[in-house]
């Protein structure tokens, strides 16, 4: 006797408790965006659970994407962002194509290279002087450069590289093709979904890189990138440099506004790249996991 | 017997690299990377074992940093914290990355599960400073956590400066953003299990639990080994980011690790010798402690972490 799907009190439990967990990713975020679209007069009673923002105001956000240190911030984000990742996937994926030659003969001792720099971290100081010595100090290229190739996405690269067929590659050296033109012809279109992977990855660590940026970047304050404001204003609390001392002397609208809402907005200002990323991350990358089903 | 009969190897060794120079020129740039940004900074760690100085030669002290390092009363404390850290987030913890893969596979309807696994990989996407952000505003004395507390009719906890509990915070926030996608190496395995495994155990009569623990855990065996090993070699560093995120002034000295000790001795106090005599410990263990347990793991289970 076959029944028609009936959820078992089991399924209902295990339902409850990984609805639980989701909500507690998902109400702390759209609690913060909640606030930080309510007026300041609202949002300082709303209290943690709400998630609907209460006499809709955009002053929190007018404040962000008018200010001094932020805005310099965020375009600086942007650039480090686009320029870093489009560094770290030049050199990537050459390096993959190099390493993914089958018949090359330095191959072994390179890759035992590029293991011991995976495993030996060789700390903060001796990184900090090297960037000191080579001038670099105060410039974007140095957080650009610092981190210009990860051994495990250069791995993961060489993986897609070593599936694309010989015979094509051969085919394409008869009909005299550079490196280049092999590259951009063949090993980029036959790889488009690990390409794109690694371009992801690259772009969120770009986006959300703080404490580099907060050790390199610091002549002016105008230098500086999103998340380190974003730590000086969030994490250490510090409202004075955000809001400006002649403001709070004057208790202008600058002053008076709800300092919790607006750093609610300054982080939803920094998440929203990442959302718009992450389809894409779950469509290359995480697709197969979606697609198991219950085996009984 | 002729000298040209026999296979010059060396030679033709060198050719062969001749040959392959484009290929070479295009690795160049990256070759150049690890040498400026990772070679030179090994070859600065010398520095553990000389003086600073910015301008001419650094003297050599010997083993100056390491005894100083070894006879505060404060290095103790951090390597403990560190250890205690480590512990809870990649042992203590463990379990909970195998069990959310459990449950997610025995989620019945698709679309619910695609809900759960698209919120709880979130998480492991934002930047540790949003994290913190985040964490802050929920555990603040007015926040969502002390709501929910007050209406079982608890008193509010200021749980982000609360000593007792910060290694607790750190540990389930750990869970927090990275179940989700950390699980994700055990629930690839359980769903790359043939279902005649499964069609078999149905005839046998086997019930939900007997076909998890015979079925689903001996296929999660080598993941775990491989995430172990993976979360050893990580032991030393506790999660910097998080603890650099997470700490305040009342909970510093419990939560005070070996990598924020670096940034503070080393970067805001310009001890620049005794913040790199720390890291030379740091990452001589770290590499003792993958290096020991790929080879035990290979010699255990055939599986390694690299090869």
């Amino acid at each position: 006797m076959k029944k028609a799907k009936r959820l078992s009190a089991g399924q209902v439990v295990l339902g409850f408790f990984l609805l639980f967990i989701t909500l507690t990713m998902l109400v702390p975020l759209l609690n913060i965006l909640a606030k930080s679209f309510s007026s300041p007069l609202e949002s300082p009673l709303m209290g943690g659970l709400t998630i609907f923002p209460k006499d809709v105001d955009f002053i929190n956000y007018k404040i962000v994407f008018s200010h001094p240190i932020l805005v310099p911030a965020l375009i600086n984000s942007i650039i480090i962002t686009v320029v870093g990742t489009v560094v770290n996937i030049v050199l990537t994926t050459t390096a993959a194509y190099v390493l993914s030659r089958p018949k090359l003969t330095l191959k072994g001792p390179i890759m035992v290279f590029l293991i011991i720099m995976m495993l030996f971290d060789p700390g903060l100081v001796p990184e900090y002087i090297v960037v000191q010595q080579l001038g670099l100090m105060g410039s974007k290229w140095s957080v650009i450069l610092v981190t210009a190739v990860n051994v495990y996405y250069l791995v993961i690269m060489m993986r897609y590289f070593e599936k694309v067929p010989l015979s094509i590659v051969e085919a394409a050296t008869i009909d005299g093709a550079s490196h280049l033109q092999m590259l951009f012809k063949i090993f980029y279109p036959l790889s488009k979904a690990g390409v794109a992977t690694i371009t992801m990855f690259y772009a969120v660590v770009r986006w959300n890189e703080y404490f580099r940026a907060g050790i390199y970047l610091t002549r002016k304050s105008t230098d500086t990138v999103l998340q380190v404001i974003l730590r000086q204003f969030v994490v250490l609390g510090d409202t004075v440099s955000i809001i400006g001392q002649q403001n709070v002397f004057d208790y202008n609208v600058m002053a008076r506004v709800d300092y919790d809402a607006l750093k609610g907005a300054t982080i939803i200002v920094a998440i929203i790249p990442i959302l718009i990323l992450y389809p894409f991350v779950l469509k290359f990358y995480a697709k197969d996991v979606f697609s198991g089903g219950i085996k009984e | 017997m002729d000298k040209d009969l026999l296979p010059n190897r060396k030679h033709t060794y060198w050719q062969r690299i001749k040959s392959e120079r484009v290929l070479y020129l295009l690795l160049l740039p990256t070759l150049i990377f690890f040498i400026l940004f990772r070679v030179l900074p090994i070859i600065n760690m010398r520095l553990a074992f000389f003086q600073f100085r910015s301008r001419g030669n650094w003297p050599f002290v010997g083993l100056k940093y390491f005894r100083i390092i070894f006879s505060s009363p404060g290095f103790k404390q951090i390597l403990g914290n560190t250890l205690i850290i480590s512990f809870m987030k990649y042992i203590l913890l463990f379990p909970a990355f195998v069990i959310f893969a459990l449950m997610l596979n025995e989620v019945r309807s698709f679309r619910f599960r695609k809900y759960v696994q698209v919120v709880s990989y979130l998480p492991h996407f934002l930047s540790w400073v949003v994290i913190a952000g985040i964490w802050i505003s929920s555990l603040s004395l007015a926040g969502g956590v002390n709501q929910i507390m007050a209406f079982f009719g608890r008193d509010a906890v200021d749980f982000m400066t609360d000593r007792e509990k910060i290694r607790w915070i750190l540990m389930i926030c750990e869970a927090w953003r990275s179940m989700g996608w950390d699980s994700i190496i055990f629930y690839t395995a359980i769903i790359a299990i043939s279902p005649t495994l499964y069609e078999a155990a149905e005839i046998d009569g086997a019930n939900r639990m007997q076909i998890i623990r015979n079925i689903i855990l001996p296929a999660l065996v080598v993941p775990m080994i491989t995430m172990f090993i993976l979360n050893l070699g990580f032991f030393l560093n506790a999660g910097f980011d998080q603890v650099f995120n997470f700490s305040n002034q009342a909970v510093e000295s419990t939560i005070d690790i070996l990598d924020t000790y670096i940034y503070r001795i080393g970067i805001e106090g310009g001890q620049y010798s005794l913040a790199t005599a720390v890291s030379l410990i740091k990452g001589v263990v770290g590499v003792v402690l993958v290096w020991s347990t790929h080879i035990f793991a290979k010699r255990v289970s055939g599986t390694g972490v690299w090869s």
